[in-house]
């Protein structure tokens, strides 16, 4: 109880040097005003920091040793973390885990029996061997992921643009642009794509494609072709990344755009100088959540052989089978996903201060 | 040019821009409300409008035949249809508030919090994250198998409360409120349950309505545990009795009882979006710290 005294003691007094210096901060001239305010961030949480690693009057080295544990930050972490590190444990890390074992075997599945039976890497030989068809569907993806992701990211920060902007209706825009979260997550959207809604009917026909063909190269034909038949599927996977630009560029700094726009920049110049460099991690987030949103989308190809492989009864394919599948799947997922963080990480840089 | 609109210094021009603006995005506002006017219009669509090939996306003489038909069917059941209703609306409330709770609660340690393993964490979340989600099926079915939890009403909930993808944005979310605003809290003598409930959990509130949108679909649609879980059908939720029928009815009337079914298990998707959204909008104009 004393000590907890003496430690808050300590903390409110290196807080009041901190405000201290902020308010001689705010005291300095208007242009000095932001960077100030978050150059004092980090101070605090380094005086935090302090204070527990080393206590003032180590008098009983147990106590202290117990003390120090139970007021860590190491402790209210995972008491905080714990309730969902069970419930993450239980239902989706050990399950994950149970798939790779099962990948190395033939499952057999009976009521009230499950037995597996240990072949090695024969179901990995099995997929990207001799089934043609998941290889093929592999490919399909990598594909799929290299048009899509770019699409997606351009598309939503364009759009989070256009809404962040004031408006008039901007409140009921967003609502709209944000509405497909309520479909592609669901059950709706396999209604929505056997029925053909997903496509707009001759979008296709307002491009000629075998005129472009001509003058283009084929594969360039070939994206263009499928981004525009994919088009309202782009829209509609765009709803949570626009929701994350959105915020991304509220919490821009004004003032930058202010000082900018004494110095006679443009608004073009702005956003590249100002706009995205600030907003790259939330870029990196986005082309995240994107890559994973589509690979483990219900109507995925390789997710729906993955299916109707585990529940085929003929020897074809089996549990063992579909989770070698999943196993190959996930690699190449991680494989795209490393990639994509890698080339814009690359390109991270401070916002550079005009 | 965004959020660049503080200082208007020529009104006229900017309302020229405006109209800009508006030609670009309402074309585009009108494919994505395209699914929900064809999902209502199909519902109302007589057999042979159904059957029509192309189909056509507006209904031409609307009809109650197929709600007919589907409440005729849910009569015809040993269990009542309320009681499914009720076991759906249970598990969905009860997963969306747990599975908000843990997420909150454990993004803000490993977003706000410095302790061994924390980054280790977050990172097998995310690979979790994109791990396929069906073919952890049967190792699931094993676990509640030896839980002992078949034919339990928890495990409808169980399986689904801790969701990845729900730790993975609240905590990117909450690592961007401002370190300097929890720091002014714990000076004014705050604990740490007072400001996970009183900074975090407002700051960060269009993530946890997203997150609520999304853990709600995940309950309100989920068939799994009462698929494979449960055999007691006075357990199972609606949204498998509603899939029954669309399976198991006469072929002539199953599309506009699966038309019809569809938009009643996409409605309450509406409410809640409807009930949601103005929280996900509002998105950080509360932030408190500039």
């Amino acid at each position: 109880m004393k000590k907890n005294i003496k430690k808050q003691n300590l903390t409110v007094t290196e807080g009041e040097a901190v405000a201290t210096d902020e308010a001689l901060a705010k005291a300095a001239p208007v242009a000095g005003d932001t960077p100030a305010a978050e150059a004092v961030a980090p101070v605090p949480a380094a005086a935090v920091g302090g204070t527990d690693v080393t206590p003032k009057k180590p008098k009983d080295k147990k106590e202290g040793k117990a003390y120090r544990f139970f007021h860590s930050e190491t402790f209210s972490g995972y008491l905080f973390v714990l309730p969902w590190l069970i419930g993450f444990c239980v239902f989706v890390a050990y399950p994950i885990i149970q798939t790779l074992i099962f990948s190395f075997g033939t499952v057999d599945i009976r009521p009230g029996e499950i037995n597996t039976t240990f072949i090695g890497f024969e179901n990995y030989a099995k997929a990207l061997v001799r089934d043609g068809n998941f290889t093929k569907a592999l490919g399909d993806y990598v594909t799929e992921m290299v048009l899509y992701v770019p699409v997606i990211t351009v598309i939503s920060l364009i759009l989070a643009m256009l809404l962040n902007s004031k408006l008039k209706g901007t409140g009921f825009f967003r609502t709209i642009f944000f509405f497909p979260v309520i479909i592609t997550s669901g059950p709706v959207i396999k209604m929505f794509v056997d029925q053909g809604v997903a496509s707009f009917p001759g979008i296709e026909n307002l491009i000629d494609f075998t005129a472009l063909a001509e003058t283009l190269p084929q594969f360039l034909v070939d994206a263009l072709q499928f981004l525009t038949s994919e088009f309202i599927m782009i829209l509609w996977f765009s709803g949570i990344q626009i929701l994350v630009f959105m915020t991304g560029l509220q919490k821009m700094d004004k003032s930058m755009y202010e000082a900018a726009k004494i110095d006679g920049a443009t608004k073009w110049e702005m956003f590249w100088k100002i706009t995205l460099p600030a907003l790259n991690p939330t870029i990196v987030l986005n082309v995240v959540f994107t890559v994973v949103m589509q690979s483990i989308f219900s109507l995925n190809p390789i997710i729906t052989k993955i299916q109707t492989d585990m529940n085929a009864t003929d020897g074809s394919g089996g549990y063992g089978y579909a989770s070698a599948m999943a196993w190959i799947y996930f690699i190449v997922m991680l494989a795209i996903l490393g990639l994509a963080v890698l080339i814009f990480k690359k390109h991270e840089r401070r916002p550079k201060r005009i | 040019m965004a959020s660049f609109q503080g200082k208007k210094i020529n009104p006229k021009r900017f309302h020229v821009s405006q109209l800009k603006f508006y030609v670009f995005l309402l074309p585009l506002a009108l494919f994505m409300i395209l699914p929900i006017i064809y999902i209502f219009s199909t519902a109302f669509k007589p057999a042979e409008e159904l059957f029509k090939f192309p189909p056509s996306f507006f209904v031409v003489n609307p009809t109650w035949e197929n709600f007919k038909s589907l409440f005729e069917l849910m009569a015809g059941t040993s269990v009542p249809a309320t009681r499914y209703l009720f076991n759906s609306i249970l598990v969905t409330v009860l997963t969306m508030l747990i599975s908000i709770f843990l997420s909150v609660s454990a993004g803000y340690v490993l977003s706000k919090k410095k302790f061994k393993g924390q980054k280790l964490l977050f990172e097998i979340n995310t690979l979790a994250l994109m791990f396929v989600p069906i073919a952890v099926t049967i190792p699931r079915f094993i676990i509640i198998v030896n839980l002992g939890l078949t034919d339990r009403f928890i495990s409808n909930i169980l399986p689904i409360v801790a969701m990845p993808v729900g730790l993975f944005l609240i905590k990117q979310f909450i690592d961007q409120v401002p370190n300097a605003l929890l720091e002014a809290a714990r000076m004014d003598g705050a604990n740490e349950w007072q400001i996970l409930t009183k900074i975090i959990i407002p700051s960060v509130r269009p993530a946890i309505a997203t997150v609520a949108i999304m853990s709600f679909q995940s309950a309100w649609g989920n068939v799994e545990a009462s698929v494979y879980y449960l055999n007691n059908e006075s357990l199972k939720t609606f949204a498998y009795y509603i899939t029954t029928f669309s399976s198991a009815s006469t072929s002539s009337i199953t599309q506009g009882v699966t038309a019809a079914s569809a938009l009643i298990m996409f409605v309450p998707n509406l409410i809640i979006f409807i009930v949601m959204q103005s929280k996900v909008m509002d998105t950080m104009a509360h932030s408190g710290i500039k």
